[in-house]
């Protein structure tokens, strides 16, 4: 059944310039446990090879078919990919084999217009598979992140967020700590801290590596003396209250409450902007273009729902994201597809640079459950 | 798997030896003859009973596959070679040995490093820093995995470690560890702190019932047979008989009851000297008490065993099989 459906699907991504493309299913453990973290080892599906290599099979078609991409050329050209084929991932009670097809873009500088593309596409894919008018849902790392910057926020702050976007539980709870006091939870080293803050920075680093230097500590686990005075002083920072307070902690939540229709949300970013008193013009402006563009694609603004806390937790993933939805199911139902940005995954694969790239994934069995229901 | 009940034990090791004795204070002798190179023993005098002597890790395995009934090994090993432990075992007595607790522990000299909140911190700094996730040695891999998803770390790799964890940071091969440690001294030596918040587990030696398994009516038998003699010892261990005879012995056996937590197995009779068990702890206090009461001459004896209908160790076992097989046995 799934076959037929397929057969329908690849003049369309052909008619997009797309070309199939089919990457090994065996992959090097390793490079997925670097850019997804240690946490999805307990959904790979392990191996090693002759040589003592950990293997995978793999989980996803994003990272085989970068790294394909990588290896047959110059990283920043221009290239466009669909599949279709098995992902493994170790699900409990269910088959750990898991039908996918979708498309990846590499190397178009248009980025905006690339989004606004690739979304249509995945529509457009769906709809071919039979699955019923989806419900879209859309979020833009680029806005969270301009907001953070434009609050001013300790760099250890920013980062702490930044590594939580896209789970609102614990980023709420991280932005809750932030505006209690850090002190609080701090001990006695609190005292040696506050002396040293306000002191010079050079002349306060040079002290702590000093005092390291003196208890004969050099690199240990991997962290220099410098490295660990460095982030000593931060701690002192955030210690003696460089109040951060609960004005900016309530106008992060304001902005992460933000949702509605594509159509209306650039208008209320504005607002939110202009009441915080935050100066968000390019996101938004980034923001508003890519969303006419994605109405000229045809698809109904006031049916796609922007959320503003909508985000992947994988580093990789740089800005826009999209979600697909059966229309007759609940938010809470896993997507039928999913994709966005992720500009930042082929530098880590070795690069060298960012390379702006795009894609999607539909999960053929989702399409399948929904159409039945 | 025939029907007879079979309990894993440490083959080598203190934690053979405390298990031995443990099972030697309730009376339980175990044989195994051949000595050390045979892999099967028996309890003295008890048949349907099947010893396997496995190696520590091995018995948890076997736990949760089901080829063995009960166990004695950690909760560390429970936790971190079992998965879905509470749905898979059943704890069914801590054995009161074998102390120790699997921690985060990190280089001395990071003087930054307190809590794992500064952990995630540094995490998320040393990738931005290196290009690389920092590296944790352990052998626990599921327990450090699942510590650190609760502490919302994502930034981290494992590096597998057989043995010698502690010296990895100092080797190079990792930045910190999760490790198990009895006093901490090993952690000091190799110059390594743990963090305040880092113990994943408080581990205690254990023995361990297998939910997977198929329990036969003679491996349950043999199982209440054993399990009522370790109860047996562990009630006589914690309890004082005291003998009195005083003028109003239901009256007296109740003040003791309150006061003292004392029961009277036999009944207060009149006229004959009232039987008290009294915990350990409060028999001077009993005494002084009884004494006052009118009782010319107290005497307290050490028990060996008490047996009782309801043992705290078979019952809630036999109730959780029973709730098993009620739910279907997923084993036959």
């Amino acid at each position: 059944m799934a076959d037929d459906r397929l057969d329908a699907l690849a003049p369309l991504f052909q008619a997009g310039g797309y070309h199939h493309i089919a990457p090994p299913i065996l992959q090097p453990a390793d490079v997925f446990l670097d850019l997804a973290g240690e946490d999805i080892r307990r959904r790979l599906f392990l191996t090693s090879g002759q040589d003592g290599l950990d293997l995978c099979l793999r989980p996803d078609f994003t990272i085989p078919v970068a790294r394909n991409h990588l290896a047959e050329g110059a990283a920043a050209r221009k290239a466009a990919y669909f599949y279709s084929g098995l992902v493994f991932r170790q699900r409990p009670d269910e088959l750990g084999e898991i039908h996918q097809v979708g498309a990846e873009n590499v190397g178009r500088t248009d980025r905006l217009a690339a989004d606004a593309d690739m979304l249509a596409l995945a529509v457009e894919a769906v709809d071919k598979l039979g699955g019923r008018a989806p419900a879209i849902r859309v979020g833009d790392e680029a806005l969270f992140i301009g907001v953070i910057e434009a609050l001013g926020l300790p760099k250890v702050w920013r980062r702490r967020l930044r590594d939580l976007f896209g789970d609102r539980k614990r980023l709420d709870r991280a932005i809750e700590r932030m505006a209690g006091s850090e002190a609080a939870e701090k001990d006695a080293r609190l005292g040696f801290l506050a002396a040293l803050e306000g002191a010079d920075p050079d002349a306060a680093h040079a002290v702590v590596e000093d005092l390291l230097s003196i208890a004969g500590i050099e690199a240990v686990g991997g962290r220099s003396a410098g490295e660990i005075a460095e982030r000593f002083l931060e701690q002192a920072a955030l210690a003696t209250g460089a109040g951060i307070g609960p004005q900016a902690a309530a106008t992060l939540t304001r902005f992460l409450d933000i949702s509605g229709s594509l159509e209306d949300a650039g208008a209320a970013l504005e607002a939110f902007a202009k009441d915080a008193g935050l100066d968000l013009a390019g996101p938004i402006a980034d923001f508003r273009e890519r969303a006419k563009l994605i109405g000229e694609r045809g698809l109904p603004l006031d049916a796609i729902t922007f959320a503003a806390d909508f985000g992947r937790r994988l580093d990789y993933y740089t800005g826009f994201v999209f979600e697909l939805h059966d229309a007759g199911a609940a938010i809470a139902h896993p997507p039928v597809a999913g994709g966005g940005r992720y500009d930042k995954l082929l530098a880590l694969l070795g690069a060298g640079e960012d390379v702006p790239a795009v894609g999607f994934s539909i999960w053929i069995e989702r399409i399948a459950e929904g159409a039945k229901a | 798997m025939s029907d007879n009940l079979i309990i894993a034990i440490p083959s080598k090791g203190r934690l053979q030896e405390n298990t031995h004795a443990f099972f030697a204070r309730a009376g339980l002798t175990i044989e195994r003859p051949g000595g050390d190179r045979n892999y099967r023993g028996r309890i003295k005098g008890l048949d349907g009973v099947e010893i396997a002597f496995l190696s520590a890790s091995e018995i948890a395995r076997e736990i949760s596959a089901g080829s063995v009934h009960m166990g004695v090994t950690g909760l560390d090993l429970v936790h971190e070679s079992i998965d879905r432990p509470a749905e898979m075992t059943h704890l069914v007595a801590s054995l009161g040995f074998g102390p120790a607790d699997v921690v985060v522990a990190v280089p001395k000299a990071w003087i930054d490093v307190a809590t794992m909140a500064d952990l995630s911190d540094v995490a998320s700094d040393f990738r931005g820093r290196h290009g690389r996730r920092m590296r944790i040695a352990t052998k626990y891999v599921r327990l450090t995995r699942g510590f650190f998803a609760d502490h919302g770390i994502a930034d981290y790799r494992i590096v597998e470690s057989a043995g010698a964890t502690e010296g990895a940071p100092a080797a190079g091969s990792a930045e910190f560890i999760v490790d198990i440690t009895t006093t901490g001294s090993t952690l000091v030596a190799n110059n390594l702190k743990i963090l305040d918040d880092g113990v994943i587990l408080k581990s205690k030696a254990h023995l361990v019932a297998s939910m997977s398994a198929h329990w036969s009516g003679t491996a349950l038998a043999a199982a209440r047979a054993i399990l009522d003699r370790i109860a047996a010892e562990e009630n006589a261990r914690t309890v004082k008989e005291i003998r009195a005879l005083v003028a109003n012995p239901k009256a007296v056996a109740t003040v003791a009851g309150e006061s003292y937590g004392c029961t009277a197995p036999f009944g207060a009779v009149e006229g004959q000297p009232l039987v008290l068990h009294c915990p350990a702890g409060d028999v001077a206090d009993c005494a002084t008490y009884l004494r006052d009461a009118g009782a010319s001459s107290v005497v307290v004896s050490t028990l060996d065993y008490v047996f009782e209908t309801t043992n705290p160790f078979f019952s809630p076992l036999e109730q959780r099989l029973v709730f098993r097989a009620l739910a279907g046995d997923k084993s036959s």
